[in-house]
Formats: C-alpha cells, sequence, structure tokens
C-alpha cells in the first residue's frame, strides 16, 4: 500500500501528524521516495524563483508633496483676531446687561414702528397713484417728510447688536476661507 | 529608523507627514508586493497596476489594520487577494501570454539559463487556474498554514489542499516535461 498524494504534500506542508509512519514507510518504498522527492524538486523550483525588479516606484503617489494654497496675508490674518477679540470684549460687556435688562426692553415700540413705517409706505403709493402729469399740478406735489421716529436706543442693544454681527462675522469669515488653508 | 508600527502611527495621525509616512512603507514593500503579482498575474504592466492599487486601499484602509500584526505579510495578503478578484472581474481564464525581456538573448549562458528557467516556472504558475494560483502563492511564497489560507480566501480547508495538491500536479508534470 503506497501513500496518498494527500499524504506526501501534507508531509511536506508539515501539516500532518502522521510524520512517524510516513517516514517508515518511504524507508522501505522507493517507489513513494521516488514521488516525494519530485515534489521536494518542485518546492525547490518554486523556492528558486527569484524576484523581479521594479521599473518604477510605487511609493511616488505617496511622496509627491500636495501645492497648498499659499497663506492668509498676514493683515486678513490680524484682522480676523482683531474681529475675535472685539467681539470677545463686546459679548463680555454685553452679558451682564443682556441679563438684566432683556426682560425691560418694549417690543411694542419696535411694532409701532414697523406700523407707522408700513403707514407711511401705503401714503406715498397712495399719493403716487393719484399724482396727476398737469404742469399746474407739478408745484402742488409735496411729499409730507415721514413723522416715524426710531424707537429709542440703549447702550445695552447697541452692545447686544454688536456683539450679534460681529459673531455673524466671524462665522462668516469662517465658512468662506475654511478652504484656504 | 522608523519602525513599520513607527510609520502606521504616523499615517493614522492623518498630518501633513502621514502620506510621507505611508510613502515609506511602499519603498520598504513594494517590490514584494509587485512580485506576488508578478507571479499571479504573469504581466509586468499589470502586476504594476495592481500593486498600486494594494497601497492606495491599503493607505484608505489603514485605520481598519490591527497595528499588532505585521505589516509586510498583511499587504502580501491584500495583493494577493486583489489579483484573484482582478482576475475573477476580467474572466480571464485564458493562458496569459509569454512575457519575455526584450534583451534576455544579450545575456551570459548561465544567466540566460536562470533567467529561462524562471520564465518557465512563471509560465506554468500563469497557465493555472486563478484560485490554485492564489493558494500556491499563499503556500509557497507567503508561507502560510492551509487553514490560514481558507480565512483568508474564505473556502473549505478541503479546497484549499484540493487546489493546492492539484496545481502541484499540474506544475510538476509542466516542468517535469520542460525540462
Amino acid at each position: 500500500m503506497h501513500l496518498t498524494d494527500e499524504q506526501l504534500n501534507e508531509y511536506l506542508d508539515n501539516e500532518t501528524n502522521e510524520r512517524v509512519q510516513i517516514e517508515t514507510h518511504l524507508s522501505s518504498c522507493g517507489e513513494c521516495a521516488a514521488r516525494l522527492s519530485m515534489l521536494q524538486a518542485l518546492f525547490t523550483e518554486l523556492d528558486s524563483l527569484p524576484e523581479v525588479a521594479l521599473t518604477k516606484s510605487l511609493a511616488a503617489p505617496f511622496l509627491t508633496t500636495r501645492s497648498l494654497p499659499a497663506p492668509l496675508p498676514k493683515f486678513l490674518t490680524l484682522t480676523v483676531i482683531l474681529q475675535a477679540a472685539f467681539a470677545l470684549t463686546a459679548i463680555i460687556i454685553a452679558v451682564p446687561f443682556v441679563a438684566n435688562l432683556l426682560p425691560a426692553i418694549e417690543i411694542s415700540s419696535l411694532m409701532e414702528g414697523i406700523t407707522q413705517l408700513q403707514a407711511q409706505w401705503i401714503n406715498l403709493l397712495d399719493k403716487l397713484s393719484t399724482f396727476n402729469l398737469q404742469p399746474s399740478n407739478l408745484p402742488t406735489f409735496n411729499l409730507q417728510p415721514a413723522t416715524f421716529q426710531l424707537p429709542p436706543l440703549e447702550i445695552s442693544s447697541l452692545l447686544m447688536a454688536l456683539a450679534g454681527v460681529s459673531v455673524l462675522w466671524i462665522l462668516g469669515n469662517g465658512v468662506f476661507l475654511r478652504n484656504q488653508r | 529608523m522608523p519602525t513599520d508600527r513607527d510609520l502606521i502611527l504616523q499615517t493614522r495621525r492623518g498630518d501633513a507627514d502621514s502620506r510621507a509616512a505611508f510613502g515609506e512603507l511602499v519603498t520598504r514593500y513594494q517590490t514584494s508586493v509587485f512580485n506576488v503579482c508578478y507571479r499571479i498575474l504573469h504581466e509586468r504592466g499589470e502586476a504594476e497596476d495592481l500593486a498600486q492599487e494594494t497601497f492606495i486601499r491599503a493607505y484608505d484602509r489603514i485605520h481598519t489594520f490591527d497595528i499588532e500584526r505585521e505589516f509586510g505579510p498583511w499587504i502580501r495578503r491584500v495583493a494577493a487577494n486583489l489579483c484573484l478578484n482582478a482576475i475573477e472581474a476580467s474572466k480571464d481564464t485564458a493562458e496569459l501570454d509569454d512575457e519575455r525581456d526584450a534583451d534576455s538573448a544579450q545575456l551570459p549562458e548561465a544567466v540566460y539559463e536562470v533567467h529561462e528557467r524562471s520564465e518557465t516556472i512563471r509560465s506554468a504558475l500563469a497557465s493555472l487556474p486563478a484560485h490554485y494560483r492564489v493558494v500556491v502563492e499563499l503556500r509557497h511564497f507567503q508561507e502560510l498554514s492551509y487553514e490560514e489560507i481558507a480565512a483568508e480566501l474564505k473556502i473549505p480547508l478541503s479546497d484549499v489542499k484540493s487546489h493546492l495538491f492539484r496545481a502541484r500536479k499540474i506544475l510538476a508534470e509542466k516542468l517535469h516535461a520542460s525540462h
């Protein structure tokens, strides 16, 4: 009974638990020893296969540095820093006012202003629609100056507005300039 | 000199030097990875393309690499799998063209004989079905065990053995006939 191809392969691959039995058989069977020898020769041939050199470097795509856009001008960087500092200062100053005075701000005055502005606009449109192109009528056209008055401004409102605008400005800069570096 | 592990960690940081760190890894392993592809594909241009693709994929997935493993064996196994996928995708089961260097006739006789024998072995390898080629590559050149090959290729252990043993039988016959 000869060894199977599987036994010979597994023996050479060190993947068998029957090494002793296989070796015992090989020592007494010339035919199986010859088959093993042929298989071993194949292993040697495969092992002898030399490595082939590359004709180009595969590392090149990773070693080339991507060209970065030019850094922002110094004055622009400085401006952004100053804006940030100014906005932060404004926020710090505004916080106590906001905390104390926000509930006291009368929204109604603002609404009144908007209502007045809307009335003036309607009035103006009305006059324009009834305007007569006769020359004699021209001097009589007299648009009354607006009686609208701005709602009273307080320092807290001003600071809040300033802080808000500054924050928006910084955020805007961040959005527009984020891909510049 | 930084170790492979150092370079992988540097690559993972994703800073300005990360690509260069990976480039150093590529420099270290590009020849062995290329040879994996060349043994399986037996076509230089295609082998270089697949080797390049191997490194690009490895770079993209460097965060998933187990840092406790060795990079070299891992990247070579990735290359072998990529080659197998490429062969299956192209459905190219035909025997590949025999590729020979144009100036091989000018080599000294002893070198020429070695060169010719190498080409014979490569041609014999290239004539094998794709799965056989990859199993031979993983067993003989990457020295994986049967079980490791089965796990790598996601095939049963019995298939690993049958592919490997049949491949060896075919190779032995072809190489014996060419002597």
